[in-house]
């Protein structure tokens, strides 16, 4: 087991520095100069010349890039272009922002999904089973802006259940009970299609195991329903890590819309922000957090992986 | 008399079929010209005298501007997928059957490819080009190209051993001969069917990049820049500002319903599936 997880995290090393190389590399090259972006197109040639030095444009890129990435593995990301201020001062509550989202968004994806993924497994032929598909071909294709326009015409604009965006009211009491009415929406909006890919895909698993010769042993010793439902369960559950895996990851990249929309201060917003402004230094950064999330959440999904399924590990 | 053999399938297509046509004749079924409004008839709701969908902020007919925006919004979710699927399956191809090396280096490639977020990836090439719609199909190629040329990948190493290549190869096929008349016939159906899975995703991604003010400039008519324009009417004329959001998930229902149907037969095909 330990030496299966120090092979994986030996292999995650290449694909981070090939991230950060990328991420700098396409920063560096494009067209568009941070010095003009910031002084202005009329600015005198001295003034630019010591802009370029300050920021360290001068020198090569494979200097300019070792030198990022050293200070990068220190924590240390450079100042922001646009606010200046530090750009791991910026990143850290706009992570923890997302992370909230992102947290409440995937307790309904894994719930969501697995309520309707069984579903569509218990009866091979049913309505039940077509109802699920529907249901989860629907919430597949419902694009993140549209639902959030759309969830918020109804129940925020015309019921006035709940608030129309922001983390938690100007006036109100505030506290946890304040940020989860504030979560539902956003939250929601960003699940949905997650949330149907992942009953997609127990559907599948679960049914595969349910007809297998597995169940029908266990059937054959007398177990009820629910039992052999609950084995059933269990050895289709590396189908189901491995895709809710991957919509953990794309919930932590994917949430610029929501996030837009709804005035919620996390990552996707701050990196749009970001490109929009040309702040390269935030951008790189943020890049580079968000894909190191990434490659992070895969290889916590492969360990999870090894540890219920020992065929994995050899 | 005629049947259908593939009524589900068949269903789907129509669907997927039915917003194509209605751009295509969009200058025969639209009401009025999309880009001219009159400022007295703003924000009327659907059902108004003339607007059967209403008007939006600066009181141009909504029917008209639906319509034709379909064109820009529809090309961009084709055009994409359909540069992926050319690229990713050359890319795909490739990486299997060559060395050793070159295996290697594209697939340690596209790995750091997909640790990239996608909408962000598709976020910063559109900005860093000139808005518009060349911008976002070449936005939308990048991110999808990764996964196809994995599916294309995956499917040309499965049969990259098969007996029938080794015959090709020993019956003196020449290397172009034996990938378009021996492996393309097999990826190629695969490729196919996984890249019309991705029309919808295409279709959503485009417009939220519209949405985002990065793709087609006004007053072109786009789904998602018509969202964003009506977005402020949201609070007053809920109607009005649901419409763009609802043609873009109905459209998005269409193609992924066409796409899974497809994925399904092709199932049915090649290997024997309940």
């Amino acid at each position: 087991m330990t030496r299966f997880l120090l092979r994986r995290l030996l292999l995650a090393v290449p694909t981070l520095l090939g991230v950060s190389a990328v991420v700098f590399a396409t920063v560096a090259l494009v067209p568009g100069d941070p010095v003009t972006a910031f002084l202005g197109p009329g600015a005198p040639a001295e003034a630019r010349q010591a802009l370029a030095e300050r920021i360290g444009l001068d020198r090569p890129l494979p200097v300019r890039y070792l030198d990022w990435l050293g200070h990068a593995l220190t924590g240390d990301l450079g100042t922001s272009t646009s606010t200046q201020r530090p750009v791991a001062a910026l990143l850290l509550p706009a992570l923890g922002q997302t992370l909230t989202l992102t947290a409440a968004a995937f307790a309904l994806v894994l719930l969501g999904g697995v309520l309707l993924g069984t579903l569509g497994a218990l009866r091979p032929h049913g309505w039940t089973r077509r109802l699920s598909g529907a249901a989860a071909t629907l919430a597949v294709s419902a694009p993140q802006y549209s639902v959030a326009l759309l969830l918020t015409a109804v129940l925020a604009v015309h019921w006035r259940l709940l608030p129309a965006g922001g983390t938690h009211d100007a006036f109100g009491p505030g506290g946890t009970g304040d940020l989860l009415r504030h979560l539902v929406l956003p939250a929601t909006a960003a699940a949905l299609v997650p949330l149907g890919l992942t009953a997609k895909v127990h559907r599948a698993a679960l049914s595969g195991v349910l007809a297998s010769d597995l169940a029908d042993g266990l059937r054959a010793r007398g177990l009820g329903r629910a039992a052999v439902l609950r084995h059933c369960a269990h050895n289709a559950s590396p189908a189901l890590l491995t895709i809710g895996g991957l919509q953990l990851a794309y919930l932590l990249e994917g949430v610029v819309f929501v996030e837009t929309l709804y005035a919620w201060p996390g990552l996707g917003r701050l990196l749009y922000d970001a490109l929009t402004a040309r702040d390269l230094p935030l951008v790189q950064g943020g890049v580079l957090l968000v894909a190191t999330a990434f490659v992070g959440v895969n290889l916590l999904v492969d360990a999870a992986h090894a540890a219920i399924d020992p065929r994995v590990r050899s | 008399m005629v049947t259908i053999r593939h009524p589900r399938t068949a269903l789907a297509a129509t669907a997927a079929l039915l917003p194509v046509l209605l751009a295509l004749a969009a200058p025969l079924l639209a009401p009025a010209d999309p880009d001219t409004g009159h400022l007295a008839d703003r924000l009327l709701d659907p059902g108004a005298p003339g607007h059967p969908l209403g008007t939006d902020g600066q009181g141009r007919d909504l029917l008209s501007r639906l319509l034709w925006a379909a064109r820009p919004s529809l090309t961009a979710g084709l055009l994409p997928v359909a540069v992926a699927a050319l690229a990713g399956a050359l890319i795909g191809i490739t990486a299997a059957l060559t060395g050793r090396a070159t295996e290697q280096a594209l697939l340690r490639t596209l790995d750091v490819l997909y640790a990239f977020p996608g909408v962000l990836l598709a976020i910063a090439v559109a900005t860093l080009l000139t808005p518009g719609l060349g911008a976002t199909v070449l936005a939308l190629s990048v991110v999808l190209t990764p996964a196809v040329a994995r599916v294309a990948f995956t499917e040309t190493r499965r049969i990259r051993t098969a007996e029938y290549l080794e015959a090709a190869t020993v019956s003196g096929a020449t290397r172009t001969t034996l990938i378009l008349r021996q492996v393309l016939p097999v990826v190629a159906p695969v490729v196919l069917v996984y890249a019309s899975s991705l029309v919808g995703l295409a279709v959503v991604y485009a417009a939220g990049l519209s949405f985002l003010g990065l793709g087609v400039p006004p007053p072109t008519p786009e789904w998602g820049a018509m969202l964003d324009e009506l977005r402020p009417a949201l609070f007053t004329h809920p109607w009005l500002a649901a419409l763009p959001a609802l043609v873009i998930l109905a459209v998005s229902v269409a193609f992924n319903a066409l796409g899974e149907t497809l994925r399904g037969r092709l199932g049915e095909g090649t290997e024997a599936t309940r």
